[in-house]
């Protein structure tokens, strides 16, 4: 999946000359928590709320007026970390979590065309999951081959069971496979599967 | 006892010390020297023609033998002969006995009294005590090869009418006769003013086929006026009761005699025009019937239950949890705990499309109809397991909650259990879903809406999974709050109903999540129920509360992993009465949805059943 499918194309911008008053009027405004600052469409760097909230914290004297009357070009992040439309979604959440960022600016060429935030990643990770998908959770443990994945996808098709979404992941030496499935009757399905010889985890699991 | 006008008089508590032999011969033997003991021949000619003529051949009072094997058949020990005159006369709005008189024929008490107001006579009414041995069919037949004690009412007339006199007085007489241990008041209502009040008060045709001859002849009035009733909705009237409170809405002229009696039409004998609504004309205009009323003797609450066998016929495949077996097993848990006779059994009516279109799409239900009946094996999804009358059958269910909330509505039970299948909590606008396929409960709260105005609804859903079918149905609804118990979404179907749903739009706020962490039991229950729910239905004040009341949170139930007894059902609907009783005259139209694993369904049914009637 790419990032410009799941990045908010809608983004709100400072400029470099904007007063550290007006970009914070803009961050509550839109409650959003940080600007890319823009000069002639061009991205020429990033502001953030806390940015913001060091510089009036670090202006002296306190009070209003005098870190209010700051420009965003003053304290704002020139090298900014940024991604392409073209990028993926795993690109994206790999610099997320090892820049520790909120949210990258997706850029093509020099112009700004959206901006991708922790939160467009974990709404494609819901979606994947299909976490608010009506069904019932469950997890299987089974061998790590292929085999063992056709023959518990093979019992689940001849239970005639709609599978919402299946996600295959390593343990230890093992695959455990959550599934979302279109069913109520959960118990028979994992009864099915327990006969099979399959790993049903069991709630003691989830619990601690 | 109170005199306010409105006020209702209470009825003392009976003494639990029986009055001796002795005592009651004694009393015998006062009331002989009182003059207000006799014997009488009755003959129910000279009773109907009573006004102002004598009413009975006296005769010397029969032995004291004779006098204390009748009052024992009638009353065992449970009162005094002075005590029983003294309690059947009590002053109401200013209005008394005079001269009351106790008559022994064979086989039966005669009460006789003159009735004064402020000092000036103004009617008489006469009541017979008898029992008779029960043979009859259909609701009656509930009581067969019992003894029924039964109240007659033989005459009641008052010059003064619209007093509200008769009205109290038969109310408190109906605790009284409860506390009495009787079963049934009967009356011939041939006044046309009186009729229509009995018909209010919840008489019934004695004769079974009375009311089906009342339909037709309902029907054909509104056909020959060309009214806009449909067919459906006389279909719906089960009780001369429904009758009397029919599509108030709708006036039609009747023209009266000099003597009060009603006619359809005009002529010479009735020139005066009136408007009524078209229940209360009908009744008015129509013949005398002979009535009958049960009194619930040992049921503090009315609980009504609604059922069919039809409701067995939706039939899911071979091994599926969700089988006609499990509504078989709560009827025998019924008959078993002896309810059959304390519950006022009521039949369902099928649910028409008018009320079905409030909450399911016309082309889904359409789709319903047809798979159904093209003998597939299930709709939409595999869970749905489907025969060809599962549509008539949901048709039939939904209907049944339609005809628990007529029942609260009208007040002929204080609270209603209905025992449908399939169930409906799951069921959205289009789509079917977890064995649901019309939203029960939905329906049951649109129709609420639509026949009686009601307001304010409050759903409390106790099934172990999310009601999500409801809550997606009123969640924009600030007027219809929903309420859900169930395990936690991320473990059990259907993965909805977290905290943080709390209602959208106008709806903000009016829906309540209370996900059941796995294992968790009749504390965190109790606790949840008590801090949370309680205080939350104070707050809305509903005019109406309904349960979707499933029962697969036992701890015995495998589908989920809750572990509740009986005991959460109990303290729960106990909880929700006492709410009701506070906000909505105790109306409470419980709905089944789950419960699969059968000896626990039932007796945590019969748990709920019996907390409704206010037992514990």
């Amino acid at each position: 999946m790419f990032v410009g499918i799941r990045m908010t194309k809608k983004v709100i911008t400072a400029a470099p000359e904007d007063t550290l008053k007006r970009a914070a009027d803009l961050l509550a405004e839109n409650r959003v928590h940080r600007l890319p600052v823009v000069r002639d469409g061009k991205l020429v760097g990033i502001v953030s709320d806390s940015d913001i909230r060091n510089a009036a914290v670090r202006s002296s004297p306190p009070g209003e007026g005098a870190a209010g009357a700051k420009t965003v070009g003053e304290i704002m992040t020139r090298e900014v970390i940024t991604v392409t439309p073209w990028d993926t979604v795993e690109d994206a959440l790999l610099v997320l979590q090892k820049k520790r960022l909120g949210a990258l600016p997706v850029v093509e060429g020099n112009q700004v065309v959206g901006i991708i935030t922790k939160a467009d990643v974990l709404a494609a990770l819901i979606e994947t999951l299909d976490i608010e998908g009506i069904g019932s959770r469950i997890e299987v443990l089974l061998p790590r081959d292929a085999a063992s994945v056709r023959k518990l996808i093979g019992l689940i098709a001849e239970k005639g069971i709609e599978v919402r979404s299946l996600v295959l992941a390593p343990h230890q030496d093992r695959f455990v496979a959550f599934l979302r499935l279109v069913t109520i009757d959960a118990p028979a399905v994992k009864a099915t599967l327990r006969d099979a010889g399959f790993t049903v985890a069991e709630l003691e699991d989830f619990l601690d | 006892m109170s005199d306010e006008p409105g006020a209702f008089p209470g009825v003392p508590v009976l003494s639990d010390a029986p009055p001796e032999k002795d005592r009651i011969l004694n009393e015998f033997s006062r009331l002989i020297g009182d003059r207000a003991l006799f014997g009488a021949e009755v003959n129910p000619e000279i009773l109907k023609k009573s006004e102002g003529g004598a009413k009975f051949l006296l005769r010397e009072p029969p032995s004291p033998s004779k006098l204390l094997a009748l009052w024992g058949a009638l009353f065992g020990n449970r009162i005094s002969p002075l005590r029983l005159l003294e309690l059947l006369g009590p002053t109401i709005h200013g209005f008394e006995h005079r001269e009351p008189l106790l008559l022994f024929a064979r086989d039966r008490l005669i009460y006789d009294t003159r009735i004064a107001h402020g000092g000036e006579h103004i009617g008489e009414m006469t009541l017979a005590f008898r029992t008779e041995f029960e043979r009859g069919e259909g609701l009656l037949g509930l009581f067969r090869g019992r003894t029924l004690k039964i109240v007659y009412i033989e005459n009641i007339s008052l010059r003064e009418q619209s007093s509200g006199y008769a009205s109290a007085l038969f109310r408190y007489y109906e605790e009284l006769f409860g506390r009495l241990g009787y079963h049934q008041f009967r009356l011939k209502a041939s006044l046309s003013v009186g009729k229509y009040y009995w018909a209010k008060e919840g008489f019934d045709c004695l004769d079974g086929s009375g009311v089906a001859q009342m339909k037709t002849r309902l029907l054909a009035l509104i056909r020959s006026k060309g009214l806009p009733v449909r067919e459906w909705e006389i279909d719906r009237l089960n009780h001369t009761y429904d009758v009397a409170l029919f599509r108030k809405d709708l006036k039609i002229p009747v023209y009266r005699n000099r003597e009060g009696y009603y006619a359809l039409e005009r002529d010479a004998e009735h020139p005066e025009e009136f408007f009524l609504p078209v229940g209360k004309a009908f009744l008015l205009a129509s013949d005398p019937w002979d009535g009958y009323k049960v009194i619930y003797t040992d049921t503090p609450r009315r609980t009504g239950f609604i059922y069919s066998d039809r409701y067995l016929d939706h039939r899911t495949r071979q091994g599926h949890v969700e089988t006609p077996k499990r509504l078989e097993t709560l009827m025998k848990a019924v008959d078993r705990d002896g309810l059959r006779s304390s519950l006022v059994f009521l039949k369902p009516y099928s649910a028409d499309p008018e009320i079905l279109a409030k909450v399911h799409d016309a082309a889904y239900l359409e789709s319903f109809r047809r798979v159904a009946a093209s003998g597939a094996d299930f709709f939409e999804t595999r869970d749905c397991s489907i025969s060809t009358e599962s549509y008539e059958v949901a048709l039939l269910a939904a209907g049944g909650v339609m005809a628990g909330v007529d029942a609260v509505m009208n007040r002929r039970v204080e609270n209603v259990f209905c025992a449908v299948r399939p169930p409906g909590h799951h069921a959205t606008r289009n789509s079917a879903m977890g064995f649901c396929f019309i939203n029960n409960v939905a329906v049951g709260a649109a129709y609420a809406r639509a026949a009686y105005g009601v307001e304010r609804i409050f759903i409390l859903d106790w099934d172990v999974h999310h009601g999500n079918g409801t809550q997606d149905l009123f969640e924009e609804d600030p007027l219809t709050y929903f309420c859900s118990f169930h395990e936690h979404p991320t473990f059990c179907f259907p993965g909805t109903g977290r905290r943080m749903e709390r209602g959208k739009g106008a709806g903000q706020g009016t829906t309540l999540n209370l996900p059941l962490r796995p294992h968790a039991g009749d504390a965190e229950l109790a606790e949840l129920f008590d801090r949370e729910v309680v205080p939350e239905i104070d707050r809305f004040r509903p005019d109406l509360i309904l349960i979707s009341a499933g029962f697969d949170g036992h701890g015995d139930d495998p589908i989920a992993d809750i572990e509740l007894s009986e005991r959460s059902y109990e303290h729960m609907t106990h909880g929700i009465c006492e709410a009701a009783d506070r906000h909505c005259g105790g109306r409470v139209v419980s709905v089944l949805e789950g419960g699969y694993h059968r000896p626990a369904f039932a007796s945590s049914a019969i748990a709920h059943l019996r907390a409704l009637q206010g037992r514990s």
